[in-house]
């Protein structure tokens, strides 16, 4: 009798426990909430947590709860890996993130083998969409579409002796590499091109090489604590050549590190900042989450987070179901011109966004982000 | 020629700081043969530390420039010297009798533990030391532009290690701790108070690293909880290049990184500096494996 019994309290044990599983629609989030740009990953976790309490308070999703699952990828590509490898077993139906390149790459192909939709939010580099995977996409333009907005703007500025800086990351040196293809072929001499360390302080032998290097214009293509320093030192140094920044020195640190003079007058590429975001779910959005969490998000990498979140959602209601194929159709295919956070979201068939979002942007006196 | 007397100055004074950093890493190591992997993570704790204090009593306003920055660094290098102590109480004294590798292990484990501790405390974002406590006037030496804080910050680190150097050559303490690092047995049965001694070292080295920390803090203004990694491995590896054990040996091993570093970069290849600095590391411990100052001694590692 007490076997029975035990057999029967283990058995609604685990029957409770499934039903529990099956409650929700799971869908993970890889950003990174520690490492260097914890900043980015902690707002995405909660932009993503925002948008899913606002879903399940419209009646949620096939009837059932959304949860977001969140791994923490630390900005490291072992880390990703890892985290891919265990969101993978949790069964997500879709995952959003992450930001850096090299970390989305790392987790690429874990979540393509075990067909759960992807979309990353931050990795801009061209060749994670030229690999032909079938279940990845992301909200983010790509490289080369900022490096012909970079060399736009760089040729509109009339300097004849450009350098280029980037810290051989996948991201920056792609970024580089794109610009520079493209500046060589225009009437400017490229005096200057190489990378710098990320993570150290002193980039004072950096400025003091492009001094001498006579460099009119400098184009970093790195992240914003290094943006942030070199533009301290060069200050410090006297030297008052202009920088202009790729998308990832969009941040407000960038400013706190400089130092508001510091920071005056910098350049960035960027797609627009938060405060920017024309739309109507766009104001909507930050009004609600600055309601939630008293500030608005720090930059658009978070933001299109949420946009990944979603665009998976949006695609599990319209094809009315989780299977990772009829997910990954619908988007390829089937979403035209969905009201996104950032502007309308389409995608083509390598899984890119279609659309060009990139604007270019300068800090004033006061360290405001000015659209110009 | 501008140039290179420019990126000299660049490479002193980021050598300064790693050759503050590496003493603690020789200090210990000459008395205990233990690698301290944690020492960077206390240069961390100190940048963080120093930034808590001098915003919270708002040091420099009340008492000037030059009190308040001695003040601070004075608070700092003996709340990180105390730290050390405890880390050698809690983390390496049990294990002084283990085989060596134990202690490491346990070095590893307390950096781990400290580095993760400064951005559950502080947070993960980079944090920033308020503008315009240093002076940002500029000398001109020689026809050569020479910012007055970097004078300051060579000019510290150079005192700091002057001191150094005469405490351990010069006073009777010093003598004991030199006892202690050749033979603790020997300097046991000669009435030294080896306990004491380490306890000492445990201070002295990570204070050093604590300063190095708000030194850095003040000069650069910005501070991260993974900065102590680099530095910490940097600060090593000009140990090794000096010769570890040897005082004198970390501070030109020291300068001669950042100086390797900086000209390196400049006239070779800046994605490379850090190549660079090893091959010129492993040429140089070809040649001397000791390191450049370092003794023969019969048994290390």
């Amino acid at each position: 009798m007490k076997k029975i019994l035990f057999l029967i309290a283990a058995l609604s044990i685990i029957a409770a426990g499934t039903a529990l599983a099956a409650d929700t629609v799971k869908i993970g989030l890889t950003a990174p909430i520690t490492g260097s740009w914890a900043a980015e990953g902690q707002d995405m976790k909660q932009i993503c947590e925002l948008l899913a309490d606002q879903v399940n308070a419209d009646g949620g999703l096939l009837g059932k709860e959304v949860e977001v699952v969140v791994a923490d990828d630390g900005g490291n590509e072992q880390t990703a890996a890892l985290a891919a490898q265990r969101l993978a077993t949790k069964g997500i139906v879709a995952v959003v993130g992450t930001y850096g390149s090299s970390v989305t790459e790392a987790s690429q192909g874990i979540y393509n083998a075990a067909k759960i939709p992807q979309i990353a939010n931050g990795s801009t580099a061209v060749r994670l969409t030229e690999k032909g995977l079938k279940y990845f996409f992301r909200t983010s333009p790509r490289d080369d579409e900022q490096g012909r907005v970079a060399a736009k703007t760089l040729m509109g500025m009339g300097y004849k002796k450009i350098a280029i800086l980037h810290d051989n990351t996948t991201y920056a040196k792609g970024l580089a590499e794109e610009t520079k293809a493209l500046l060589d072929k225009e009437p400017v001499e490229l005096v200057f091109f190489d990378a710098l360390t990320p993570g150290e302080q002193d980039y004072t032998t950096i400025l003091t090489t492009l001094k001498t290097k006579n460099a009119e214009v400098v184009f970093f293509t790195g992240y914003y604590p290094e943006a942030g320093l070199m533009l301290r030192q060069k200050k410090e140094m006297g030297f008052d050549v202009p920088f202009v920044g790729g998308d990832a020195t969009n941040n407000p640190d960038l400013v706190k590190i400089a130092g508001k003079d510091a920071a005056e007058g910098f350049y960035f590429i960027s797609p627009p900042v938060p405060q920017d975001l024309p739309s109507k779910e766009a104001k909507d959005f930050l009004a609600a989450y600055t309601k939630k969490y008293g500030a608005a998000p720090g930059s658009i990498w978070a933001v299109l987070s949420g946009d990944g979140f979603r665009v998976m959602v949006e695609a599990i209601k319209q094809t009315n179901s989780t299977d990772p194929n009829k997910i990954a159709d619908y988007l390829h295919t089937g979403m035209k011109d969905f009201p996104g956070l950032t502007g309308t979201i389409s995608f083509n068939e390598k899984g890119d966004r279609v659309g060009d979002v990139y604007r270019v942007y300068k800090v004033d006196a006061e360290g405001g982000f000015i659209l110009q | 020629m501008e140039q290179f007397f420019q990126q000299l100055t660049n490479g002193l004074a980021i050598g300064g700081i790693y050759a503050l950093i590496a003493l603690g890493y020789t200090l210990v190591y000459g008395v205990l043969k233990l690698i301290n992997f944690a020492h960077g993570d206390l240069f961390t704790i100190g940048a963080f530390l120093g930034l808590s204090l001098l915003t919270a009593f708002s040091l420099t306003d009340k008492l000037g420039f030059a009190m308040g920055v001695g003040a601070l660094v004075l608070m700092i290098v003996c709340l990180v010297g105390i730290i050390g102590i405890l880390l050698d109480q809690a983390a390496y004294k049990p294990l002084r009798t283990s085989p060596r590798l134990s202690a490491v292990v346990s070095a590893l484990g307390m950096s781990i533990v400290f580095s993760n501790a400064i951005m559950l405390v502080f947070g993960p974002n980079p944090q920033v030391y308020p503008h315009g406590i240093l002076p940002t006037s500029v000398l001109h030496i020689f026809g050569l532009p020479f910012p007055v804080k970097r004078l300051l910050l060579l000019v510290t680190s150079v005192v700091l290690m002057a001191a150094l150097y005469f405490f351990i050559q010069k006073t009777t303490i010093g003598a004991a701790i030199r006892a202690a690092a050749i033979d603790q047995d020997a300097a046991r049965l000669m009435g030294i108070n080896v306990n004491l001694v380490i306890m000492l070292i445990f201070f002295i080295g990570p204070a050093l690293g604590g300063a190095a920390g708000v030194m850095v803090g003040l000069y650069y203004g910005q501070i991260k909880w993974t900065m102590g990694w680099l530095y910490g491995l940097k600060a090593f590896t000009a140990a090794i290049l000096g010769g570890i054990g040897n005082i004198p040996g970390a501070m030109v091993g020291g300068l001669l990184l950042g100086v390797i570093e900086s000209l390196g970069s400049a006239y070779i290849s800046m994605a490379w500096k850090d190549a660079i600095t090893f091959v010129v590391l492993i040429l140089i411990l070809i040649v001397r494996p000791t390191g450049l100052l370092g003794e023969r001694v019969a048994e290390k590692i």
